[in-house]
């Protein structure tokens, strides 16, 4: 992967995020010929998907729909990925993108790291891991996770103590200590920005003191307690092992609310929260399940009779913006609510465990990154109705959440539409050239 | 084009089989012996080299098998390690590259199913591991060498529709030097769009937005429009459909109508179908619809708003000062609380759309009239796009009152008094329930979007249909534009109701599919189909009843022995190598290439005969080299 041939590559088109949404971008792009760069910040392609526990409105696996798309993409004969590296600018000037890269050290050399873990097994540090979200450990040098694309180790310098165990044990020198950032520049035809989303923090609305309570987490980690391999192997709360048995969704706790300045919808929030009610329901049968919400946005194909379905199986929904949440004793949790059905009545309600929908919104920064203004709501602009995933500069496509929280399945479908433009973009430009000053291919680095 | 299916397994030549057993850094030889594997492996008759390596998977691991394909004449490999969904594809590729056909390779899953899930029993699992190999290399005794099969195909759609979807959907692959057929149903381009005046979230007009592709398509030298022309009838498969079109309806004056549409034959390689949507009619006096004439669905509404003077909203002679907006008319709908649909069911789905049309018109009718009452009826505010929550807060700002039902107590439309033509009496959620009665001059129903009667194209195209009777996709994430008919494509409503920019997505979706899968001159079609072997085939039809799959299985005449006969063959086209026709075969001439009865019967043979680590290994194998 650190290959010094890379430095004035040229690709058809630059991906930039390795989520569900550049992975089904790059893989239309691919299909249609084009040679594709797919840029990932992190260690390995996959996203926030690749960490799910199910999807609705199916309940099918999220990592067994994941993988064979990621797979996919990375043994694709046009694509090549990149990961922990990072996009830090994309110019757009003179019919060419220019895309500046940055790729960080993972302190490993993927060419001849073969994924065998022995330095894993070998790292006597162990930290908070991230793929667990900070619930389960993780060593200092590791295969991000088990299903991770590329199956390499890549080392954290802020946990790793320099002990050189993982250098010992690595049976085919491909530890490094003296890696170090690397910059550099490709051109593209065009690029597919598909940044994906973050989530604001569990900390933004002080009056919920989520820092105050271990058991007041975010849906991410509860995907986590729900997968089968998680880190507990099981759903227990975090601050005593506890199985919960009395667990609240509290909707809109980081979008629809000016008080934080997150106005929008975040979109998936609803259905998720259906969908990690109805998991727990059958983890926990006898678990009390209640989701707190303003409006039930149940719209896409499948939702709306998920939700009934939840509703019949006994599931909880109560109309009501939480106003209050306040850690009681036995590290359980008191919500403050206005019980709108209920004559208005305001009630302290009791749970031992409370997940808050938090919003999505934007990683991407595109007046830094893009030099173009962002839309209102901090995501990209699409300024032309028609093509709806152009982002108002030239050559430059987005699909996925970078134009917006949206679920997987519009994502997805989004992706292939903005593969479309792209790759209508190349057509048009190339229209008019003789084929001899098409680029040449670039060879497969090592690594993928 | 479609290959003669009667062949003969090809006798194999004297098997020479290459074992490797992959310890996987420990996960599978923590708890399997793999040294004792190899070992043992040894005794079954042709396996000629049987090795360990710490990790197959890697570039040292892959060159060796390679290297010993050529050094030791190997005809034929297994590789035992993880799940062949991570790396079955990686040691066809290793196998190729030393010169084998990637088809004489195959794959022993000893982790997933070995060491990990009997990781309590090393010795079992040791032994299921030998048994397993054994398996692999019995079956390999019987495999041939296969090749993808790859048919010529045309560089060209068909997209059926010529709303907003279509017209993208052509417009996009036209780009891209495919060629379009855009087939329309009425006089002109357009569809739906046409109708509506401003759109959100950009307020543009539809007509705008149509103009504008209608221009890219009108111009173009890859697309061929046939308004007032359907579908007559479809033939083919992916890269090769044969279809036949003519004017929309039959009878003398349809010519006029249609503008001159005449009948005529097209060939195609992948098929887009757009035909979008219908919005629900509301029952005779659903929430007063006809019961009352006050009362209106939001197109009617939306004609109306954009049709209105400058003094204001008039309908049937009454000043409109106060109007109501219904939700969820024909959307949402409850078994024993709505009325079914013409099939039976309910419209149990959310139309996706109304409520930020709901909210879009609202405002656009106080911008324009700010005197005007409006009033909202609804179970949840959905306006959950970019930009629709907008709608929302500019609504309640524009003193616009929400009022809240459930869905199991809608509300109930009754004729008004004092002056008012109607009125709407439910129990309001926000005021906790209270019983509230709210007189109007008008009242708009929300309807929402209901799936077009597409009885005679679904004939024709073989297509499912959902529980909410639009079409159905394979998979909502794996598969998303596809349906289970290969190279056909969905765009835009004729799927689920959308708005216009996800109608735009889909449409450019499904371009994007059907250009990659006529990228190339020619497609490719997996290679386990099943064959005829018309030697044994006495032509008694009972495969037929079996396939499910129109025209996969095709009756041939044949002479033999100076008469005619009729015998089963297959076309690779369509065949998807489900299997169903070969148990059914009283004498054994179905077979499914790559998947044959006799491998399975090896597999069986080599599970039973493999030689153990705690007894003498018997040799005896009773599949080698025997006819069956």
């Amino acid at each position: 992967m650190q290959n010094s041939q890379v430095q004035s590559a040229y690709f058809d088109v630059v991906v930039v995020g390795g989520g569900i949404s550049g992975i089904q971008a790059a893989l239309d792009l691919g299909d249609q010929d084009h040679k594709v760069l797919l840029v990932e910040r992190s260690a390995s392609i996959g996203g926030k998907m690749i960490s799910l526990s199910k999807t609705f409105p199916t309940l099918d696996c999220s990592s067994c729909i994941t993988t064979p798309k990621m797979s996919a993409a990375f043994h694709h004969p046009n694509i090549q990925v990149w990961t922990s590296t990072d996009v830090e600018r994309v110019e757009s000037s003179d019919g060419v993108r220019k895309v500046h890269l940055c790729r960080h050290p993972t302190y490993v050399d993927n060419s001849l790291c073969i994924g065998c873990r022995l330095c894993e097994y070998a790292c006597p540090v162990e930290y908070p891991d991230p793929f667990e979200e900070g619930l389960g450990a993780q060593r200092a040098i590791a295969v991000p996770f088990t299903n991770a694309l590329p199956q390499k180790a890549v080392l954290n310098p802020r946990y790793c103590i320099a002990c050189g165990a993982c250098i010992k044990a690595c049976p085919t020198d491909a530890v490094q200590f003296d890696q170090r950032e690397e910059r550099l520049t490709v051109e593209a035809g065009a690029v597919v920005l598909t940044t994906g989303f973050a989530l604001n923090s569990l900390e933004l609305k002080r009056e919920y003191n989520a820092a105050r309570s271990a058991n007041i987490i975010s849906p991410l980690q509860l995907e986590r307690l729900l997968v089968p391999h998680g880190p507990y192997g099981r759903v227990l709360r975090p601050s005593d092992g506890k199985v919960p048995g009395n667990v609240a969704f509290v909707l809109c706790a980081g979008s629809r609310d000016q008080s934080i300045g997150v106005l929008y919808c975040s979109r998936f929030c609803c259905m998720y929260s259906i969908k990690q009610a109805m998991l727990l329901s059958g983890a926990l049968p006898t678990a009390e399940l209640t989701i707190y919400y303003m409006d039930i946005r149940a719209f896409g194909k499948g939702h709306e009779q998920f939700y009934q379905n939840a509703k019949a199986m006994g599931i909880q929904f109560v109309k009501a913006k939480v106003a209050s949440i306040e850690p009681v004793t036995g590290d359980d949790i008191s919500l403050r609510v206005e019980l709108e059905e209920e004559a208005g009545r305001v009630a302290e309600r009791r749970h031992d465990l409370v997940v808050l929908a938090q919003g999505a919104i934007p990683v991407f920064e595109p007046a830094k990154a893009l030099n173009t203004p962002a839309a209102e709501d901090g995501f990209l602009r699409q300024p032309d109705s028609v093509k709806i995933t152009w982002t108002g500069v030239e050559g430059v496509f987005a699909a996925g959440c970078a134009l917006g929280p949206k679920d997987i399945v519009d994502s997805i479908v989004e992706a292939g539409a903005a593969a479309m433009e792209a790759s209508k973009f190349l057509a048009m430009r190339t229209a008019g050239r003789s084929p001899a000053q098409k680029p040449d291919r670039l060879a497969n680095p090592v690594g993928t | 084009m479609i290959r003669s299916t009667a062949q003969v397994e090809s006798v194999a030549p004297e098997p020479r089989i290459g074992v490797y057993v992959c310890r996987c850094g420990g996960n599978i030889s923590d708890v399997i012996d793999t040294e004792k594997v190899a070992e043992t492996i040894k005794l079954v008759p042709g396996v000629r080299v049987s090795k360990v390596h710490s990790f197959m998977c890697s570039e040292p691991g892959q060159a060796m098998i390679a290297e010993d394909i050529k050094k030791e004449q190997l005809n034929r490999v297994v590789v035992a390690s993880c799940s062949p969904f991570l790396h079955e594809l990686t040691f066809r590729v290793a196998v190729r590259r030393g010169g084998l056909n990637p088809y004489l390779y195959e794959h022993v899953n000893i982790r997933e199913q070995g060491s990990w899930s009997h990781h309590g029993d090393p010795e079992g699992a040791t032994v299921k591991a030998i048994r397993l190999l054994a398996a692999a290399v019995h079956r390999l005794y019987h495999a041939e060498p296969l090749e993808q099969i790859r048919l010529p195909s045309h560089r060209r759609a068909l997209v059926i529709g010529g709303g907003i979807a279509g017209l993208k959907a052509a417009v996009d692959l036209a780009a891209k030097d495919v060629g379009v057929v855009l087939v329309e149903r009425e006089p002109q381009l357009g569809g739906r769009l046409l109708g509506l005046a401003s759109l959100f979230p950009n307020d543009e007009s539809g007509r705008a937005q149509i103009d504008r592709l209608v221009g890219e398509v009108q111009n173009n030298r890859n697309i061929e429009v046939l308004t007032g022309t359907v579908i007559k009838s479809v033939s083919g498969f992916l890269g090769n459909y044969d279809i036949a079109v003519g004017p929309a309806s039959a009878g003398g004056a349809a010519d006029v109508e249609a503008g001159g549409a005449k009948e005529k034959k097209l060939s195609v390689g992948a098929i887009i179908v757009a035909t979008g949507h219908d919005y629900y009619r509301p029952g005779s006096g659903e929430y007063g619809f006809k019961r009352y004439t006050q009362v209106v669905t939001m197109p009617e509404f939306i004609d109306l708003l954009a049709g209105a003077s400058r003094d204001g909203i008039e309908f049937n002679g009454q000043r409109i000062r106060r109007i109501g907006f219904m939700h969820c008319v024909g959307s949402r709908q409850i078994e024993g609380i709505h009325q079914p649909q013409a099939d039976g069911r309910v419209n149990d789905y959310c139309s996706r759309v109304c409520c930020t049309t709901v909210l879009h018109q609202a405002l656009h009718a106080k911008r324009r009239f700010p005197y005007l009452a409006v009033f909202d009826f609804h179970q949840d505010i959905r306006t959950y796009g970019r930009l629709h929550e907008d709608y929302y807060r500019r609504a309640s700002e524009a003193g616009v009152v929400f009022f809240r039902f459930h869905g199991d107590e809608p509300p109930l439309v009754e004729g008004g008094v004092d002056g008012y033509p109607v009125q709407v009496r439910l129990k309001d959620w926000l005021t906790w329930g209270e019983e509230i009665v709210v007189p109007l001059d008008l009242l708009v129903l929300a309807v929402g979007m209901v799936a077009r009667d597409n009885r005679e194209l679904v004939n024709l195209l073989k297509l499912p249909i959902g529980a909410d009777r639009f079409f159905q996709e394979v998979h909502p994430k794996l598969r998303p534009v596809e349906t289970s008919v290969n190279g056909i494509l969905l765009a835009g409503t004729a799927q689920a109701p959308m708005t216009i920019e996800e109608t735009l997505a889909s449409a450019s979706a499904a371009a994007s599919k059907a250009a990659c899968l006529l990228a190339h001159d020619s497609v490719e079609l997996e290679t386990f189909k099943a064959r005829v072997d018309a030697d044994k085939c006495i032509g008694c039809g009972l495969c037929f009843p079996e396939c499910a799959y129109e025209g996969a299985l095709v009756r041939t005449n044949v002479e033999r022995e100076g008469k005619t006969v009729t015998l089963a063959s297959v076309n690779p086209g369509l065949c998807v190598g489900c299997g169903a026709c070969v148990p059914v075969c009283p004498t054994r001439a179905i077979d499914l290439q790559g998947w044959t009865l006799s491998q399975f019967e090896a597999m069986v043979d080599g599970l039973l005969s493999a030689p153990l680590p705690s007894q003498p290994a018997t040799s005896e194998s009773s599949s080698h080299g025997k006819a069956h």
